[in-house]
């Protein structure tokens, strides 16, 4: 037993490192809590159709796949038009047009939460780091000299209010692509319960079984 | 039953081959759960066969679709997020169940003869094993699998000569590009295979040699307690115990061992702003930045990984139990644990300011390590021995002083009776 808890105290050890490793960025990113529910992820999806949807792609996310978050088919048939809902959800501007207006194509944003670090955090933070410089243009204290526009106008939000709405709408949009980056996340960590909770089970009825064995060595000696 | 057991046996050695490595196969009753890596290992093999059998059914080697695949692997195919997490968690617990086994081994002394084939087939194990995850961790097809690869195949341009050549004739091509993909690919099917093959070696020699044991001799007949159902049952424990450990990473945390950079697709034309290896190749890849010189740096990575191979002749004490009663040598193992860490920790991050020498002296650290163990082994010998070696020690030394003269008297008397 001592030793199972030597193990563990090293697991701990190793596992408490790689928090040092992780190394930070910069600017820091802000403490934020990114809910899960549905309602949340529509209105972010929502958000991303009709705002985000202008530049950039969604290429591993059909129009099918919004069902996975609450959408009816019928709010589905809606959003898609004549396109199949078998599509992928991808920007309303051509590559060529998005070329011209910027010098390169936006990225596309379906793994975006996690190819960040700390991606949920670095989304919202990025959204809610505009600000105007003394040349009256936007700039981005997370990303300096960054070529996406302040869509949501935060950085001319004048009042408390205005800029709470915003926020709200950048929890939104972020919760929709952490589900986009990761849409079988549900399911893994509901699945996950059951799988640990059978280990111990299991483990736990071994532990009592390797003891009765074992315990046939003392009845000889 | 017993007519078809007896059908088969006469065919087959199976009711001996189950005798000789489970029933009556002798195990030391005093392992501790530190006995249990090896065949923890084992099992990681299994279950990284397994899921890597069932990705290649859906992932395509090819530089254009290699990237989508995964991820199509995550989304649309059943439970396809389920096996590409095992196999990407389970690249990290085969890294962690080996090191400690490892350890174990160095702690323990447990490289010591008998058992230097062991410990040489393990090494042999180990680098199959880099190569192995080296590979695979090209074949996602992300930023940092890119440039990984493509950092380390330019090792190779360090060799004299041939290195411009060698580098190509590695990659196929220039660059690391779709002949690099390919080839990645079918080698990191080919060498699990090896690997297993290399176990059933490691294993024919651990059933001759016998497991070692936290005493560091081997213990009399009256010790020895068969394999099963004894150690069959404690190894299931253990192995509950480690998939619990294993599940909670592949459930709830499962990309906390895969670099986000690894989430943008490959681009050639564009560099990460910091290339890191995988956890597990950290230390080494410190060592190869602590010398200045390209070449000197490959060639002491290469030897810090090698240089295990030599700690038969390196450890020069005839006191068993390795670490166990000799202070020296476990604060030895210790510091150099500590060592390799603070080197993990060199090689994560960025080439700046005080790590720079930080990561020299431990590199020295390192290799001083084995460069004085002989001399340190011999003298902390000739000092316990002044001092007193425990009564327990003094008699197991002389059990097996024993053990080894009857060993030879009974051989004289055979080689006498022969004539």
């Amino acid at each position: 037993m001592k030793t199972i808890l030597k193990i563990f105290l090293l697991g701990a050890l190793l596992l408490s490192m790689t928090y040092v490793f992780a190394s930070e960025s910069s600017y820091p990113l802000a403490d934020v809590d990114i809910a899960e529910d549905e309602a949340s992820l529509k209105r972010g999806a929502m958000i991303y159709y009709n705002t985000c949807r202008l530049c950039h792609n969604l290429k591993y996310v059909t129009y099918k796949n919004l069902t996975e978050i609450g959408f009816s088919d019928k709010e589905i048939n809606d959003l898609r038009g004549d396109i199949l809902a078998t599509e992928k959800l991808s920007s309303t501007s051509t590559k060529k047009a998005l070329n011209e207006l910027y010098g390169m194509v936006p990225p596309d944003l379906t793994l975006m939460a996690k190819a960040r670090k700390q991606g949920p955090r670095y989304i919202y933070t990025l959204l809610t780091s505009y600000h105007e410089t003394a040349e009256n243009v936007y700039d981005n204290k997370l990303f300096p000299g960054i070529k996406m526009p302040d869509i949501f106008a935060y950085s001319v939000a004048l009042t408390a209010e205005e800029k709470t709405t915003i926020e709200n709408k950048a929890k939104d949009i972020t919760s929709f692509l952490v589900w986009a980056a990761d849409p079988r996340a549900q399911e893994r960590k509901s699945l996950g319960i059951y799988v640990i909770g059978y280990l111990i089970i299991l483990s736990t009825m071994f532990y009592f079984l390797m003891k009765r064995v074992w315990s046939r060595l003392d009845k000889e000696t | 039953m017993s007519k078809v057991m007896s059908w088969i046996d006469r065919r087959f050695p199976l009711t001996s081959f189950v005798k000789n490595s489970l029933t009556e196969y002798p195990t030391p009753r005093n392992l501790s759960y530190w006995w249990n890596f090896g065949s923890l290992a084992g099992v990681v093999l299994v279950i990284q066969i397994v899921t890597g059998v069932f990705l290649a059914m859906h992932y395509k080697p090819d530089s254009m679709l290699a990237f989508d695949s995964v991820e199509y692997i995550m989304r649309n195919v059943n439970y396809g997020w389920l096996i590409r997490f095992m196999h990407s968690t389970g690249a990290t617990a085969f890294f962690a169940v080996i090191f400690i086994h490892m350890a174990r081994t160095l702690y323990y002394g447990s490289y010591r003869a008998p058992r230097e084939l062991m410990w040489w087939t393990g090494q042999g194990l180990l680098l199959l094993l880099m190569a192995t995850a080296f590979m695979g961790y090209l074949l996602p097809w992300g930023q940092m699998s890119y440039w990984g690869a493509q950092v380390i195949t330019n090792l190779f341009g360090a060799v004299p000569f041939l290195g411009d050549e060698l580098v190509v004739w590695l990659r196929g091509d220039f660059v690391v590009g779709d002949a690099t993909l390919t080839r990645f690919f079918a080698l990191h099917y080919l060498t699990p295979f090896i690997i297993v093959a290399a176990v059933a070696i490691h294993l024919v020699a651990l059933h001759t040699v016998r497991s070692s044991n936290p005493s560091g001799i081997n213990l009399a007949d009256k010790n020895n307690i068969p394999f099963h159902p004894y150690f069959t049952v404690k190894d299931l424990y253990g192995l509950c115990i480690f998939l619990i450990v294993y599940s909670y990473f592949v459930f709830y945390n499962p990309n906390m061992f895969i670099e986000a950079d690894n989430y943008i697709p490959a681009n050639p034309m564009q560099t990460p702003v910091h290339i890191v290896p995988e956890w597990y190749f950290l230390p080494f890849y410190a060592i190869l930045r602590s010398v200045p010189d390209l070449l000197g740096g490959v060639i002491a990575m290469s030897i810090s990984v090698m240089i295990f191979a030599a700690m038969p002749f390196l450890d020069r004490s005839k006191i068993p139990g390795g670490a166990r009663y000799r202070p020296i040598y476990r604060a030895m193992f210790y510091l150099f644990i500590v060592d390799v860490l603070v080197l993990g920790y060199v090689g994560a991050k960025p080439p700046e300011g005080f790590l720079i020498p930080l990561g020299q002296i431990a590199t020295f650290f390192y290799f001083a390590v084995f460069v004085f163990l002989p001399i340190i082994s011999t003298y902390e010998e000739k000092w316990l021995r002044k001092r007193g070696l425990p009564a327990e020690v003094e008699q197991m030394m002389r059990c097996e002083e024993l053990q080894k003269c009857e060993r030879r008297q009974r051989k004289a008397d055979r080689r006498k009776s022969e004539r």
